[in-house]
């Protein structure tokens, strides 16, 4: 068949009248497109006209007349032209990917959807859904609709780059041109309407708007086409007013995620709104002027939660704390690291006068057994330090006051009790029963222990302190009591305990007890005594009666004790080295001369027993009415009786080490130095240090204990006790910490309160555990 | 002589291996700039230095001079292992560490901590949440999807009803009866189905309650969604109270009355009737056990706001004090609550979940006044409790909800008095969806407090037993806590916009499940059908599908 140029006429029904299917107008109309590109289509209700006109550049006018099937123009390619001289049903332009469709009358639902190029225009009205999901590629020319009148419910649902264009005229709905809700999931494209709507747009998907000068342009350009298309030119005037076209437009994503949550922002809402209605700070009236405002995590100033304070010396050192005098170890070390050897052993004396008798030979160093040091390796050597002060001359003294005090007893607790009242310049009086001062250390102490060198040194030492007055071989009565209790403003009872405690088991006349032994050994007429020795009572003295039974010829010493022993430290090693052995439980049923009988009968063989099961004072110079307990005299946490004028201290108090007899000497001292000036006395009060405060880590272990006083200077902690290490300042991430340098030549370390952000590194840090963190 | 320093081992010596959070620290990218140290809000981490020994092996050079041994220090940073000081996992030290140098892990191995969190005889209290991350809810599945067998839905297109209806609804028949003899008629309130839960002004923060009502008073005026929050027992400002946001806020009575004298005084200075009021009978995370806001929490402001003393301990008994029998406690509270606003607002109660809860509902269920019921599961939270209550004691909400509701249709009145549940709803996240389910289930709408603190503030806390520490006023966050030290950590602003786009999410996720049930215009309460789980047993209990 060959090609025309006539319009080629087909008809939709069969010469019989009958309706020719939908398919088999399909390939009578491509039949009649290979031979003319202008087809006059009579249908009868045939869909899909018009697509697969697939010849490239091919130009094709198609005219419709009669009943419209369902999607004409469905997949129409561009060049291809549509005419319906009528109305048209649904779904015109679907798929449509180029062709100009136009429908003279009216079309049904579904208008352009999913057309993606081409113009569907309409000189009626059109149903519901029309340009929906109507896609632009950006590659080809944007899709239009044009409908005259008015358009259906949901239009332009998904529409993505589409226009379309509602003029209004003869509208089906003059009531609202646009139906109900258009525009939902809109994201593309424009919408040109004139006439009345109900707003009833999607407002998450589009804004409505007026067209701006270009998209005026636009329309105003095209308008004529479309009219001239639909065959209604006369229109063209009325639709050329330009204050009567609106538009919808699509929202950017960016102003739907916005929209979303609300058309104000929440501090325009905070403001316009919320506070607005409260006419100010809803919490006012409770919590007036609270401020409520914003801050940050890592805060300054009076926001910190916590404050470092610098507390300086408010704890004490175990060293201090446990040694019952309360020397200052950590300050006589830091005077010798500043080079002040003389002022630091002028330091000791002041609270002792037996350093290096008591600290360095007898005392078992309480003070040694808490040492911080021993985190890092081993305690400082207070021993040694006691034993470095033994050529120290005497501490600067004030002068007399002519106050006088009256102390019963020269030993221990009575001679630091004289030492003190000494040096405050009150006159201290010392009653001694013996010719010799020194109480349990001259009469008791093995010299093995103690060398009688030292003991004598510091002896003199004592003996050149002023205002201390001597009066020995003075057995002190009640009368003499009586007389002091009037010549002297306090009386100080320091008798201690010489009066062997004993068990009347039978045989006990047989024993020998450890304080009439030790006497006689130190007074070089020792007691005889067998090879065999048994003692009663395995504590510290026990041991010393051991070795001083080996000394004096045993050849075996067993120490028996009804509990497990208490011996420990020097003098039970002392015990051990030479041969004694400890048994326990041991329950002693008699002595006989066999030796020890035990409850259950066995027979520990001895030529001598011995007992050291301790001491009890005798005080028959005491009147009846000083309140006792147990045979110890009653006193306060000062040492006072239950006559204020008369203080007790030492052995008489209650049983201790020698050590506890210099402390409460001084404890009490200082308390009748007080009462005489007229002052509160103030006891030692400072806690001791928390060992989890002191960082140790700072400290590297030292192959062997320092051998001189400047080596335990350096190693010590400084518990509690600033060292100037300047660590505080080095770490503070903040730079808040710094040192200040004080009037009177000492200094402060300071934490700047704004700059501080209360990490708590210099807690963390400080070596002496100065630095605390406080809550605020 | 004995080492005082040697190290001892007391029963309660714990290493850092014993602990349920390990702080994992490097010290390759410690900035040592003490941030961490300074925002941990227990103080668990320090600054620590290590001293370490070096020594060299080598078998020649041995001499006089041979240094083989050195130390070193090293510094970095340690956490505490005392029971008081132990690290809660918060992760604060995490937020601040300019160099990630530093986070608490969950300690994989046993952590013997929880052996000894009755120090002092005291037994284990915390803030939080029950210690079980699984969830029922999380389980269930929306299975009735529609396809081409009746038109689907298209979340994004179609217009939703979404809302509930708080209040007595009366049958048809008895409303136009009453209506036409102008009798009382129970009042309703039509409200969006997730609600925020009871949580007081005390229990939270001033920043965070108020954050929370900006938020909801945002929603409802701009954004149009009725949200409404319920105030916890505790009160409420007197200017809120009198504000134009009252109607938003159920304002809640519980056994310790803190706070209504304020709120009586304030009623005729209302600008508008609250939403409704709820009596806290229960409370799903500590059931059958009391309140108490601790003495530090009772800030001048809490003081006022409660009308009591400042730094007093407020316990809320675990009963009410006179009331005997649910026929009193319906008689003496609702009737009272309905009265004292003319009978226009409604008032139900709430319970926690318990197998006596169908007792109550029938109870209620005769009683005109009551608007409805609140059950309060056992995986709810709260601010503080004994660890026993929290991770013991109770029920859970699915069963509870269902049987009730079940219940209700038996008698043929589930469209008359609505359920909500509460209780773990979205503890792992997923709130839209457990919230569903529930209604699903038969719940007119869900309460939650957890979600709403993790979402909208920031809240730590985990079904791990992270953080949980908002009954000890430290709350790293400013959530819990009435030191304004901690508190003003917290931007009421950025709580509300946080508000409003959990629900603004909240609703997407509704449409996105409602759309394919083909179910548009109103919410689905009870649509049991559409659901299903892989659980035999618990869909065999729930009477739902089991689906595998």
């Amino acid at each position: 068949m060959s090609e025309t140029n006539d319009t080629i006429v087909i008809n939709g029904l069969k010469e019989n009248g009958q309706r020719i299917s939908s398919q088999e107008f399909e390939q009578m109309v491509q039949a009649a497109a290979e031979r003319s590109h202008h087809l006059l289509l009579h249908t009868y209700g045939q869909h899909n006209i018009g697509g697969r006109l697939f010849k490239k550049d091919a130009r094709y006018r198609i005219v419709v007349k009669g009943p419209v099937g369902q999607r004409l123009g469905c997949m129409a390619r561009p060049g291809v032209t549509i005419v319906s001289e009528g109305s048209a049903s649904n779904d015109v332009g679907y798929l449509n990917i180029g062709a100009d469709i136009i429908v003279k009358g009216d079309a049904g639902d579904g208008v352009c959807n999913a057309m993606a190029q081409g113009r569907v225009m309409i000189g009626g009205s059109i149903g519901a859904r029309g340009l929906t999901m109507s896609k632009w590629n950006p590659e080809y020319a944007r899709p239009e609709l044009w409908v005259l009148g008015s358009v259906g419910d949901i239009f332009a649902e998904f529409n993505c780059g589409g226009i379309g264009v509602v003029c209004g005229i003869n509208p089906k709905t003059p009531e609202n041109v646009m139906g109900y809700r258009p525009c939902v999931g809109m994201v593309g494209g424009w919408i040109f309407y004139r006439g009345k709507t109900d707003g009833s747009f999607s407002k998450g998907d589009v804004k409505d708007t007026v067209p701006n000068d270009e998209q005026w342009q636009w329309l105003l350009s095209r308008l004529p086409e479309f009219l001239e298309a639909i065959g209604q030119p006369e229109h063209l005037a009325s639709l050329s007013k330009r204050g009567e076209w609106r538009m919808l437009i699509a929202l950017t994503p960016q102003e739907k995620t916005l929209l979303n949550l609300g058309s104000m922002s929440m501090q325009d809402f905070r403001t316009k709104v919320w506070e607005a209605a409260f006419k100010g700070d809803p919490l006012r009236d409770l919590a007036p002027g609270l401020d409520r405002s914003p801050i940050g995590l890592i805060v300054t100033g009076e926001l910190r939660r916590r404050v470092p304070y610098w507390a300086n010396r408010a704890n004490a050192a175990p060293c201090t704390f446990y040694c019952p005098t309360h020397i200052p170890t950590v300050d006589r070390l830091r005077l010798i690291r500043d080079g002040k050897i003389d002022e630091s052993y002028e330091l000791t004396l002041r609270y002792t006068p037996f350093p290096a008798s008591v600290c360095g030979a007898i005392c078992p160093n309480l003070c040694m057994e808490q040492c911080s040091r021993q985190d890092v390796d081993t305690s400082i050597d207070i021993a040694m330090l006691g034993r470095a002060v033994l050529d120290a001359k005497l501490p600067p003294v004030k002068p007399n006051t002519g106050k006088k005090v009256a102390i019963i007893g020269g030993g221990p607790a009575g001679m630091s009790a004289a030492w003190q009242l000494a040096q405050e310049g009150i006159e201290a009086h010392i009653y001694e029963r013996e010719e010799k001062l020194g109480g349990k250390i001259e009469q008791v102490i093995p010299w093995e222990r103690l060398s009688i060198a030292i003991w004598q040194k510091e002896i003199d030492r004592f003996l050149q302190m002023p205002n201390i007055v001597l009066h020995l071989g003075h057995t002190v009565t009640k009368e003499d009591l009586e007389r002091f209790l009037k010549e002297y403003e306090y009386v100080i009872v320091a008798a201690g305990a010489h009066e062997p405690r004993r068990i009347p088991f039978p045989g006990s006349e047989r024993v020998i007890t450890a304080l009439d032994f030790l006497k006689s050994v130190k007074s070089g007429k020792p007691m005889k005594i067998g090879k065999r020795v048994v003692i009663i009572g395995a504590g510290n003295v026990g041991c010393d009666v051991a070795c001083e039974a080996y000394r004096n010829g045993a050849e075996q010493v067993i120490l028996v004790d009804i509990q497990k022993p208490l011996a420990f430290g020097k003098e039970r090693e002392a015990a051990e080295k030479l041969g004694a052995v400890f048994r326990w439980p041991v329950n002693t049923k008699e002595v006989t001369e066999e030796g020890l009988v035990l409850a259950d009968g066995e027979v520990i063989p001895a030529d001598t027993v011995m007992i050291s099961i301790g001491d009890v004072p005798a005080l028959p110079f005491l009147p009846d009415s000083i309140e006792r307990f147990r045979g110890w005299i009653k006193t306060d946490e000062v040492g006072r009786t239950s006559d204020s004028k008369i203080f007790a201290v030492g052995d008489v108090e209650r049983p201790g080490l020698i050590a506890h007899a210099l402390g409460a000497g001084k404890r009490t001292a200082e308390c009748i130095v007080a009462l005489l000036k007229g002052q509160e006395y103030q006891p030692f009060k400072q806690r001791v240090i928390d060992k989890k405060a002191l960082t140790t880590a700072h400290y590297c272990p030292t192959s062997s204990k320092g051998i001189n006083v400047a080596d335990e200077a350096d190693r010590c902690l400084s518990c509690g006790s600033c060292r100037d290490c300047h660590l505080c300042e080095t770490i503070c991430p903040a730079k808040a910490i710094s040192r200040k340098t004080l009037s009177d030549g000492g200094y402060e370390y300071v934490s700047d309160d704004e700059k501080c952000i209360a990490c708590g590194f210099c807690a963390d840090t400080c070596p002496c555990g100065i630095w605390v963190m406080k809550t605020a | 002589m004995v080492a005082v320093s040697s190290i001892t081992s007391s029963p309660s010596d714990l290493t850092y291996a014993d602990l349920p959070w390990l702080i994992e620290h490097r010290e390759d990218r410690c900035a040592v700039c003490g941030k961490c140290t300074a925002v941990c809000p227990v103080q668990a981490i320090q600054l620590t230095y290590r001293r370490q020994r070096i020594v060299g092996l080598g078998m020649l050079g041995k001499g006089k001079n041979d240094p083989s041994v050195n130390y070193r220090t090293l510094y970095g940073i340690k956490q505490k292992t005392d029971v008081a000081h132990r690290c809660i996992g918060c992760g604060m030290c995490s937020m601040v560490c300019p160099n990630e140098a530093i986070r608490p892990i969950p300690n994989p191995n046993d952590a013997r901590l929880r052996f000894h969190m009755n120090q002092g005889g005291d037994a284990w209290k915390r803030g939080g949440r029950r210690n079980d991350r699984d969830s029922l809810l999380d389980k269930i599945i929306f299975t009735r999807i529609s396809m081409l067998t009746d038109p689907a839905l298209d979340a994004g297109r179609h217009e939703f009803f979404m809302n509930t209806i708080l209040g007595r609804i009366l049958p048809p028949e008895e409303f136009i009866q009453k209506k036409a003899k102008g009798e009382w008629i129970p009042p309703t309130r039509e409200i969006f189905p997730f609600i925020i839960g009871s949580m007081s002004f005390g229990a939270l923060s001033p920043n965070m309650w108020l954050g929370l009502l900006q938020g909801v008073a945002y929603l409802n005026e701009v954004l149009k969604i009725p949200v409404v929050m319920a105030t916890g027992e505790g009160g409420c400002p007197p200017w809120v109270l009198k504000s134009p946001f009252l109607k938003y806020i159920i304002l809640q009575i519980a056994s310790g009355y803190f706070g209504w004298d304020e709120i009586v005084r304030a009623i005729p200075e209302m600008q508008c009737d609250p939403a409704a009021i709820e009596i806290k009978y229960g409370q799903g995370a500590k059931p059958g056990d009391g309140g108490l806001l601790m003495w530090f929490k009772v800030s001048k402001l809490i003081a006022r706001l409660r009308g009591v003393p400042e730094g007093v301990d407020l316990p809320s008994p675990p009963v009410h004090q006179t009331l005997y029998s649910i026929e009193e406690s319906v008689m003496k509270m609702i009737q009272t609550m309905s009265m004292a606003w003319g009978f226009r607002v409604p008032v139900y109660p709430k319970i926690s979940g318990s197998t006596s809860a169908k007792a109550v509902l029938n109870n209620l269920v005769r009683n005109p006044y009551a608007a409805g019921m609140l059950i309060d599961g056992m995986d709810g939270g709260t601010g503080a409790a004994y660890n026993v209550s929290m991770d013991s004691m109770g029920h859970p909400i699915a069963s509870n909800i269902r049987e009730c509701y079940l219940d209700l249709v038996a008698q043929g009145r589930e469209n008359e008095i609505p359920l909500f549940a509460a209780g773990g709803i979205g503890k792992n996240g997923n709130i839209a969806q457990n919230g569903m389910a529930l209604v699903m289930l038969g719940a007119s709408g869900v309460h939650m407090g957890k979600y709403i603190m993790q979402a909208a503030a920031g809240c730590l806390g985990s079904e791990r037993n992270r953080c949980n520490v908002c009954n000890i006023g430290l709350c790293p966050k400013g959530i819990t806590s009435q030191n304004p030290k901690l508190y003003r950590r917290l931007d009421p602003d950025q709580v509300a916009q946080r508000v409003v786009e959990v629900f603004t999410s909240i609703r997407t996720e509704m449409k996105k499940i409602m759309a394919p049930l083909g179910r548009s215009q109103s919410l689905p309460i009870g649509m049991s059908d559409a659901i299903g789980i892989g659980d035999a047993a618990a869909a065999e209990r729930l009477k739902i599908r089991y689906i595998c």
